[in-house]
């Protein structure tokens, strides 16, 4: 395999997506934005708000009162972390499905691929490049995310609690499963790439890999699971079985008329 | 004349659509003009050759090679579709520099390649031109330019003059003719038989997937010509005698006369003998359209 056509790909892929304002402006917009404003809500509830509404959101836990006993810095730390955390980790699967959809079926859409193949480019290069210009976006941002959103809490705790309360372990474990998160759903746009006529198919399929992860604070937030470093651990090793699993069978089907 | 392209009993089907149902054909160096109708299966026949698709049954081999199986068999292949196939939010320069990247050429051999070809077909000032804001004309050019950057033996292209102006498509036609004379093969389809007898190549006629005719088009008036009936139409009236000398005449009508001609040789016969006479032939019509009708009929 030659890596420079495979590098070539993946450039081409990131400079189109990122010449139109158009498509890249929301996709990183839309993520700071929240990236700032939940610890920002976070804060203010721990710092305002205690009683009240953190007694209502956890009503069926003892974090309620721990926040109470803590001036909210308990709170804080266990939203901040298990709640915030796994709400940032939708960011890897939606970024990388949104670039990846646009990259294969973005290619039948717009009637490149013809071009593209009949290049001396090989499936495993072509592959390589499509999967490498979603994942690395994908995982820059969500590291970049990541950062903005532990640095804003961070800041705000170090003024209310005089101490940092990020990174945690199971936060940093959170970032670590963005890779494997982000392969999923450039596997899954590899496997539906096949089937599906334009772009928004293939990102409303892809997207639907993000309810698992949605669910996550709840599992914590009724007491179902806890979010350890262990789970994080198993997560990991679930995914990169899921990962192998869906990248090959996506290779094995990919076939070049699947994009014309 | 090696063959570099050679199909045999290719059959490619779409769901319930026969694209292409057995054609063998092969095409050596020069011009080869694959010629038919709409749907004929010409755009499907360059698409197997160029590697795009597998055929269903029957096989293509590209320089000895399988195009569909062996990447390297398309290093040599260029193929342009019947679309410009270009990134819209890059730029010209970024096209031909992506695709010459995946051909393995080096920054600084794209860039003066890209430059040659883009000024032969008056293009180069586009360059920096984002490919979504040029006309279609200029991004057909584009395309062109895109599908030799790999300076390619084989040279498909699919109706490659659709969108430009006519001092244009001369520029592309004699572009092409320059690399069939170079020992190159250039397979080029349209629907334009005007166009396909222009050049002096070998013609393939397909209809409904299937090789109709293969004839040089050279020979093509001589073989369609035959026993055909062609009116010539003089501005003065021709004297009943003389008319009736006109080599190959079949009858006379006022300022017309119809000949049964086996060939255009027979018909610049007619033409000289008519000129020499004093007469001034205004034009020369086929009582049927004969060419055009081997793609129809």
């Amino acid at each position: 395999m030659d890596f420079s056509k495979a590098y070539a790909i993946m450039v081409n892929d990131l400079t189109e997506i990122f010449s139109s304002r158009s498509i890249y402006l929301p996709m990183i917009a839309v993520p700071v934005f929240f990236a700032i404003a939940l610890p920002l809500f976070t804060f203010y509830v721990s710092v305002f708000n205690i009683t009240g509404v953190i007694s209502r959101i956890f009503s069926t836990t003892d974090i309620a009162a721990a926040s109470a006993i803590s001036g909210g810095q308990f709170f804080m730390t266990y939203f901040s972390t298990y709640v915030l955390g796994p709400i940032f980790l939708t960011m890897p699967i939606f970024t990388a499905a949104v670039i990846a959809a646009d990259s294969f079926a973005g290619e039948k859409e717009r009637k490149t691929s013809e071009a593209l193949l009949s290049t001396p480019v090989t499936n495993s290069e072509l592959l390589t490049g499509k999967i490498m210009s979603s994942f690395v976006p994908a995982l820059v941002m969500t590291v970049g995310i990541f950062f903005i959103y532990g640095s804003v809490t961070n800041a705000l705790a170090y003024k209310a609690f005089g101490n940092y309360i990020l990174p945690t372990a199971p936060w940093i474990m959170m970032i670590l499963s963005a890779p494997f998160l982000s392969l999923v759903a450039i596997g899954v746009v590899v496997l539906v790439s096949a089937h599906v006529a334009g772009i928004k198919e293939a990102q409303q399929i892809s997207s639907l890999i993000v309810m698992p992860v949605l669910i996550i604070p709840f599992t914590s937030i009724l007491g179902i699971a806890d979010l350890t470093v262990s789970f994080f651990i198993e997560i990991i090793a679930g995914l990169i079985v899921v990962d192998a699993a869906v990248i090959y069978f996506g290779i094995r089907s990919f076939r070049k008329e699947a994009i014309l | 004349m090696g063959d570099l392209v050679f199909a045999s009993k290719l059959v490619k089907s779409f769901k319930n659509t026969v694209a292409l149902g057995g054609i063998t054909m092969s095409a050596g160096r020069g011009m080869n003009i694959v010629v038919g109708p709409n749907g004929a299966g010409k755009s499907t026949l360059l698409r197997c050759i160029g590697g795009l698709y597998r055929p269903d049954s029957g096989s293509v081999r590209v320089l000895g090679m399988d195009p569909y199986i062996e990447d390297d068999a398309r290093r040599r292949v260029s193929l342009l579709s019947d679309n410009y196939a270009l990134y819209d939010r890059l730029s010209v320069m970024d096209n031909l520099r992506f695709f010459g990247r995946l051909y393995g050429i080096g920054d600084s051999e794209i860039r003066k390649r890209s430059k040659t070809l883009l000024e032969k077909l008056g293009a180069y000032e586009y360059s920096e031109r984002k490919a979504a804001e040029l006309s279609r004309g200029t991004k057909q050019k584009v395309a062109i330019c895109r599908a030799l950057i790999n300076n390619p033996d084989i040279i498909l292209l699919d109706e490659p003059t659709a969108f430009l102006d006519a001092v244009s498509a001369e520029k592309v036609h004699l572009m092409l003719e320059g690399f069939a004379k170079e020992g190159r093969s250039v397979i080029y389809a349209t629907q334009r038989l005007n166009e396909a007898t222009r050049f002096d190549a070998a013609l393939f006629v397909i209809k409904n997937g299937r090789l109709s005719n293969q004839i040089r088009t050279e020979d093509l008036y001589d073989e369609t010509l035959k026993g055909s009936m062609v009116n010539i139409r003089t501005a003065n009236r021709v004297d009943a005698r003389i008319a009736k000398k006109t080599p190959h005449f079949d009858s006379a009508n006022g300022r017309t006369i119809k000949l049964r001609v086996d060939g255009y040789r027979d018909i610049n016969d007619a033409v000289s003998y008519l000129i020499g006479e004093g007469t001034y032939v205004v034009s020369i019509d086929y009582t049927e359209p004969v060419i055009e009708g081997m793609l129809g009929g």
